[in-house]
């Protein structure tokens, strides 16, 4: 009788050591981290691998063509959304600008979106009269951007009994500020299908 | 005799379940982290070169079977000392048709990377 008693019990606590989480986690276990540079085909919409590969192949495809020699500055303008689709085209200037100062091949100009941010600051430093003189940065030492760097992105969404089929294209051109010249251009193609 | 060409083929048949060598150093295979087999994708010969302070690498593939087949690829950037300089790449896709022969490039994300992997898998 004892003896099984003593193997039950043994069962039990084997039971519930099993059930005790030994990892440092806190939570339901539907929950968890994904990688972050998996291949996402959740539905045919612009997803976080096109972002992913167009800003890796775009960045990379310039800072290869030797067209930016000593780290000039650029200024970035915001890549206009062709599509109908809503896409957070900022995200895009935004990887591509990380990733060229990354492979360290350039520098970058404040943008429309840093602007107002940039000139607050300056005429707090130089006008509020609050800080010492020594340690203001002066009005009028900005360094102008050489060249400009524009982007879109178009879609062209076709659909059938069968088939969903989206093709995107993003451009990026690098134009000289002063000549207006475009120095360098390219182009990422993504086709996406969905098969019913 | 019987025991002989028994012991033979037993022999032979040993020599058949051996591991094959490690791919020697410097050479394409070495550059190739499969991840599991590789269904019939061969990977040929590789062109590494230096344009414009940034390494580029094309890869030559081939796909062996008559079907299209997808894999996932991605390449991991390495410095001297054989470890990455640079953040991982992003996985991607590729669809080979039947039996084409392909190149794939890639250019590396910084210039002090001076080695590279090509990670492959296939569904």
């Amino acid at each position: 009788m004892s003896l099984i008693r003593l193997s039950l019990l043994a069962a039990v606590a084997l039971l519930a050591t099993g059930c005790a989480n030994n990892s440092p986690t806190l939570g339901s276990k539907n929950i968890s981290y994904g990688d972050t540079k998996a291949v996402e085909t959740v539905t045919n919409e612009f997803g976080s691998t096109d972002l992913q590969m167009i800003a890796e192949s775009m960045t990379r495809s310039l800072a290869q063509s030797g067209t930016l020699q000593g780290r000039p500055v650029v200024q970035v303008y915001d890549v206009k959304n062709k599509t109908s689709e809503y896409i957070d085209t900022r995200e895009i200037t935004t990887s591509i600008k990380t990733q060229l100062m990354k492979s360290g091949t350039a520098r970058f100009a404040s943008d429309n979106t840093d602007m107002q941010s940039q000139v607050d600051q300056l005429k707090l430093q130089n006008q509020s009269g609050l800080y010492k003189k020594s340690t203001v940065s002066k009005t009028g030492n900005m360094v102008a951007a050489k060249y400009r760097l524009e982007g879109s992105i178009s879609s062209i969404v076709k659909r059938s009994s069968d088939y969903k089929d989206v093709f995107y294209k993003f451009s990026l051109q690098l134009i000289d500020v002063e000549s207006g010249i475009a120095e360098w251009m390219d182009e990422k193609e993504i086709r996406k299908t969905t098969e019913r | 005799m019987g025991r002989k060409i028994f012991a033979l083929m037993a022999l032979a048949l040993l020599a058949g379940c051996a591991t094959p060598p490690p791919p020697a150093p410097g050479s394409a295979a070495s550059k190739v982290v499969a991840m599991g087999d590789l269904k019939n994708i061969e990977i040929g010969p590789m062109r590494v070169a230096r344009e414009n302070g940034f390494m580029t690498v094309n890869v030559s593939l081939n796909n062996t079977s008559s079907y299209n087949k997808t894999m996932y690829y991605r390449f991991a950037w390495l410095g001297n000392d054989g470890f990455p300089v640079a953040e991982p790449d992003t996985w991607k896709s590729l669809t080979l048709y039947g039996s084409q022969s392909s190149f794939l490039p890639a250019i590396a994300p910084v210039p002090k990377a001076t080695d590279f992997r090509l990670e492959v898998k296939t569904p």
